[in-house]
Parts: C-alpha cells; sequence; structure tokens
C-alpha cells in the first residue's frame, strides 16, 4: 500500500509528531516499503486464523491504597513544578 | 589465605569473583576499583557507557565489605554490574539512550536490580543502548554508536549494545539488558556472550522503561552459561509491583547445569536454513556443527519446523510499534525529561516530542499509530495479532515433537557500523529468529558456538516451552564446551 506524505501527516498529528518536509517524504517512502513487506500477512489462510488468544490473562491487585513515591523526588525530575502540581500552558482561557 | 588480583579476577568467571570476596581473599572496593578502571577505557574504546558515578559505586562496594565481613553469604558479593541505561538505578540517570529523557535521575531502583544489588552486585556504570530498546545495532543511540570490542568497525548488535560490549571487553563480568525482540541475545551473540531472556513474566519488569509491555523482558549478558544461569536465579521471582510477574515456584536452573543430553529431543528450525536473504556461511556451518556437537552428547537431533516462523518480523513489528505508540504517549514534557514549546498544552507535546525523540523511534511510533488508526487497524494490527497467536500455537505444536528448539541467533555475525542504517527494513529483517519467542512468551538462550572465518563470534539460541529455562541452560553449556570461546579474549577487550 501507499503510505504518501498526507497519510505521514496525519497519523504524525495523532501521534503528537512534528515533521519536516524532508522528515515527511523519507518516512512515506521508508513506511511503503516496510508496509509492502508487511503485506504477506495476508498470504496466511483466513480459516487458520479463527479466534484471536492473549498469551495470559492479566491479574488485577487489590484496589487499596499502596506507599508511592515522595512528592519531592517526584519534583526534582519535573520541568516546573509549583506548590505540589506540575505546571503546564495555561488549557482553559477566556475569551 | 592468599591474596588474589582484582584484574586477574576480572579475566575469569564472576563466580570464582564472589568466592572470593566471600572469603576475604580481596575486597569488593578492590575489584570495583579496577573495574571503574576498566569502564573508563572501554567507553573511550567502544562508546559502551553512558554514565558513571565512580563516588556512589565505590560507596556501595565498601557496603558490601560490612556484608560480608558480617558473615553475610552473597551469591554475588562485589560482582561489578553494568545496567542499561533503560532501567532504573536508584540515583543514577536513565536515558534509555534517548534526549527526551535528558536530566531524568531515578527515584528508586528496578526490581531486577534491586535483586542483584540484594545479592551483592556493585553497579559500575549505565551502558549505551539504541533509543528505548529500538534497534539491532546499537546505531539508533542519541548519545553515539556503540563498537563491537573483537572489531570496533562492526556493531555489537543491539539494542543493549553497550551492555555486550562492556562484558566483551572485560570491563565488567556481568550486565542486565532489556529483550523485546532479541535485545539481550542479538547482542549476545555478536560479541561472543550468553544472553537469556526468560519466559514471559519470570523477571519483574518493574522499573524498566517500557517499550512494547507484552514483549519486554530483562535479561542479563554474561562470558559463560554458569554465570547466565547464577543471574537467573538471582533476577527470576515474583514481584508485587509488576503485575505481569508470575508468582509460580521459580525453575532451579542451577541443579540442571549438570544435566546429561541422553534421550532429550532437539529440533533443528527447519525455517532456519530458508530464511529470507538466507544464512551467512559460516552461521550455517557453525548451525550444523551445533547439531553434530548435540548428537555426540546423546541428544536426539531432528529437524521440526515453525511454520510461521517467516511471518515473525512483520508479526513483531506491526504490534511492538503499536505498543510503542501507546507506551511513549507519556514522554510529553510535562512529568519528567526535555521540554520544549510554551504556547499551548499542544504546542508543548509536540515540540517536546519532535526535538526529544530520534529518527528511529518517530519512525516506529508512526508505523504503529498507523496500524492502530481507524481504517487500518483490522487489516493490520488485528491480523498480526491473529498471526501472533497462530505462531504461538505452532510452537505449542512443535514442543509435543520436541524440548527444544535450535536455531542461529542471527542470520549473520556482527556487521559492518552504518552497513544497515540507511535501510531499516534491513535492519528489522537481522531480527528474523530472536523475534517469534518473544512474540509467543517463550524463554530463549544464545549461547556461542563457534567464530566466523574472519574471527567474528557467532551465537546459537535455545528455545524452549514456558519454564524450560534448566534445560535450556543445560543445553547451551554443552555447545559452550565445544565452541573454544571461553580461550578467547576480544581482541580489544582491555586491561
Amino acid at each position: 500500500m501507499k503510505i504518501d506524505a498526507a497519510l505521514v501527516s496525519k497519523v504524525a498529528t495523532l501521534a503528537s509528531l512534528e515533521l519536516t518536509d524532508a522528515e515527511r517524504s523519507e518516512m512515506a517512502e521508508q513506511l511503503t516499503r516496510i508496509v509492502d513487506h508487511f503485506e504477506a500477512l495476508r498470504e496466511i489462510p483466513d480459516e487458520l486464523l479463527a479466534g484471536e488468544e492473549t498469551p495470559r490473562a492479566m491479574p488485577l491487585r487489590a484496589d487499596a491504597v499502596e506507599a508511592c513515591l515522595p512528592a519531592a523526588l517526584v519534583e526534582a525530575n519535573a520541568p516546573e513544578f509549583s506548590h505540589g502540581h506540575f505546571v503546564v500552558p495555561r488549557v482553559v482561557t477566556r475569551d | 589465605m592468599t591474596e588474589l588480583s582484582p584484574a586477574a579476577l576480572l579475566e575469569g568467571s564472576f563466580i570464582a569473583l564472589a568466592d572470593a570476596i566471600g572469603s576475604g581473599r580481596v575486597t569488593a572496593r578492590a575489584v570495583a576499583e579496577e573495574s571503574l578502571s576498566r569502564v573508563e577505557k572501554s567507553q573511550k574504546a567502544f562508546g559502551a557507557f553512558l554514565s558513571t558515578d565512580p563516588a556512589a559505586t565505590l560507596r556501595e562496594a565498601e557496603v558490601v565489605d560490612r556484608r560480608v565481613g558480617a558473615g553475610e553469604r552473597l551469591p554475588l558479593a562485589g560482582v561489578p554490574l553494568a545496567v542499561k541505561d533503560n532501567i532504573n538505578v536508584a540515583g543514577r540517570p536513565s536515558t534509555a539512550g534517548s534526549k527526551i529523557l535528558a536530566g531524568f535521575v531515578s527515584p528508586d531502583h528496578a526490581t531486577c536490580v534491586a535483586r542483584l544489588v540484594g545479592a551483592g552486585a556493585v553497579v559500575v556504570g549505565k551502558t549505551n543502548c539504541d533509543a528505548f530498546g529500538m534497534g539491532s545495532s546499537n546505531e539508533n543511540s542519541a548519545y553515539g554508536p556503540v563498537r563491537n570490542p573483537w572489531n570496533p568497525a562492526r556493531v555489537p548488535g543491539g539494542s543493549s549494545g553497550g551492555s555486550a560490549a562492556a562484558v566483551a571487553a572485560r570491563a565488567v563480568p556481568l550486565s542486565i539488558g532489556t529483550d523485546t525482540g532479541g535485545s539481550v541475545r542479538q547482542p549476545a551473540a555478536l560479541c561472543g556472550l550468553v544472553g537469556w531472556k526468560p519466559t514471559y513474566g519470570r523477571v519483574s519488569r518493574y522499573g524498566l522503561i517500557a517499550f512494547a509491555s507484552s514483549f519486554d523482558q530483562a535479561g542479563a549478558l554474561t562470558r559463560s552459561v554458569d554465570e547466565g544461569a547464577r543471574a537467573f536465579s538471582v533476577m527470576a521471582g515474583a514481584d508485587p509491583k509488576d503485575a505481569t510477574a508470575l508468582t509460580t515456584p521459580v525453575p532451579d536452573v542451577a541443579a540442571a547445569l549438570g544435566w546429561r543430553l541422553e534421550g532429550k529431543r532437539i529440533g533443528l528450525l527447519e525455517e532456519a536454513s530458508s530464511a529470507e536473504g538466507g544464512l551467512h556461511p559460516d552461521v550455517k556451518a557453525s548451525f550444523d556443527r551445533a547439531a553434530g556437537t548435540l548428537r555426540a552428547a546423546g541428544a536426539v537431533v531432528t529437524t521440526v519446523s515453525v511454520p510461521r516462523v517467516p511471518f515473525a518480523v512483520p508479526v513483531y513489528y506491526l504490534t511492538a510499534t503499536a505498543e510503542a505508540s501507546s507506551n511513549l504517549a507519556r514522554f510529553d514534557g510535562v512529568r519528567y525529561g526535555a521540554r520544549k514549546g510554551e504556547a499551548s498544552l499542544a504546542a508543548l507535546y509536540r515540540e517536546t516530542r519532535s526535538a526529544g525523540f530520534g529518527p528511529e523511534v518517530k519512525r516506529r511510533i508512526l508505523l504503529g499509530t498507523f496500524a492502530l488508526s481507524a481504517g487500518y487497524h483490522d487489516a493490520y494490527y488485528g491480523r498480526a495479532q491473529r498471526v501472533r497467536a497462530l505462531l504461538a500455537r505452532d510452537f505449542a505444536e512443535a514442543f509435543r515433537q520436541v524440548d527444544a528448539i535450535l536455531c542461529p541467533t542471527s542470520p549473520e555475525p556482527a556487521f559492518a557500523l552504518g552497513a544497515k542504517t540507511g535501510d531499516p527494513l534491513a535492519m528489522y529483517l537481522a531480527d528474523v529468529f530472536t523475534v517469534p519467542p518473544s512474540l509467543a512468551g517463550l524463554p530463549a538462550v544464545s549461547v556461542p558456538s563457534g567464530f566466523s572465518r574472519d574471527g567474528l563470534p557467532i551465537g546459537m539460541q535455545f528455545i524452549g516451552p514456558g519454564d524450560a529455562e534448566p534445560l535450556l541452560f543445560a543445553l547451551a553449556r554443552v555447545l559452550e564446551g565445544a565452541s573454544g570461546v571461553l580461550a578467547r579474549r576480544a581482541p580489544g577487550a582491555v586491561s
């Protein structure tokens, strides 16, 4: 299948990535080649693929409060932190 | 009692080294000093390390000396340990080989690190790796490539290339890495080492920086099988911090090391001989010799087919990248790592990620996002999941016929730096034999089986059903004995 620059742009937007024109065109070419190779999966007859399996059921832990990282350690790694919160650009604005 | 030289001990098995420290014939501090000196040399020669903290290492070695002095018996007393930079060590940086995590300092130990340190290991440094474990040559690190101590013009494999080079260069006798689709086993093979991945869930993943959660496992790289088995015994076990960690008893690999092979049924992977692009002739010759060695040891060697192996690379790269696109969404400049762009929250996410991720990570996020996106999900991700289940059934059928499967770990010995960087698909195809057991959650051990005509190591991989680690280590030990690798030192090894 042909993955063109427009599809790469759409997927990049979904992934919160910004690409230059050169990156977009290189990715389109490389992803087309990769996905073309992966089309081999269509050779497997559908009747062999009946029933999707997961390797193992995910166990659940008790829904109980447990110790977590001390706030000071979290703050030490945060790009911007104030009054116990991560700081990000304003999300809600008044128009 | 004779005092032993740390330099001589670092040339041998860490089992003897731990015995020497445990019996007071040498101190953990003296061994740590020697190892730190070698780490510096191996960093200069091969780019194997991303960070060290000599003062912390020496303090931790002194703690081991005090524990030994107090009578504790430690299976890894004073063993210098290198840790891949996508595994957390408390108080040290974890970059995962990416600029996006620059400045991040781990708040606590990964569980596998805590177990190794609890057993007496001393962390001497964090090793270079392909960013987020994405690569087969260690050329996708934001901090430069790693070179192979057997030939510095060749890659060490990846993504745990720094961990492999550190052991092959004899800077440390033990390193750990993560193995999502072969990232411990393939560099082990290319650097003449033993490398294992456990049964899915046997080693806790708490503290590993996630790439693809239905695959990621921690494993170890060592020069010998006995050392690899000891690392497994220490690292394996249940962990309340990891919901996927198995709670069943850990198989006893130490007891299995002396097993005799009479009557064990070994299947040579039929699809190995017909792999796309073929096997390198030296790898093919080593595969044939390995079969002969196993027969001579009394094993019943036949051929076995796992018919969907030729589809494993597409299945792996569709499912693992889909999982990566979700796991790596957490790197957005808000809670840790680098940050860029303040115009809006969306701009902050976009600019942070675009500046912080390298080309291969972006490529995989795009591929995974594509495979999951509306209109393409069923044809790509959905179909790959169904083929993955079929491959697992293929393995289950094969293990009705044989006890373990043998195939080369890599279709070729270490390739030249730059040889595949312009062709991502060619790089992905190098994983043809390592991804099948990862897709089925099976344990696998790579062991050196010999050398190419130009002196590069070749590795063979034993794959078993879940919890077959004891048999896999026993089989690997037989090949190791015949390979002569333990008697050879990488030409670039430091001293």
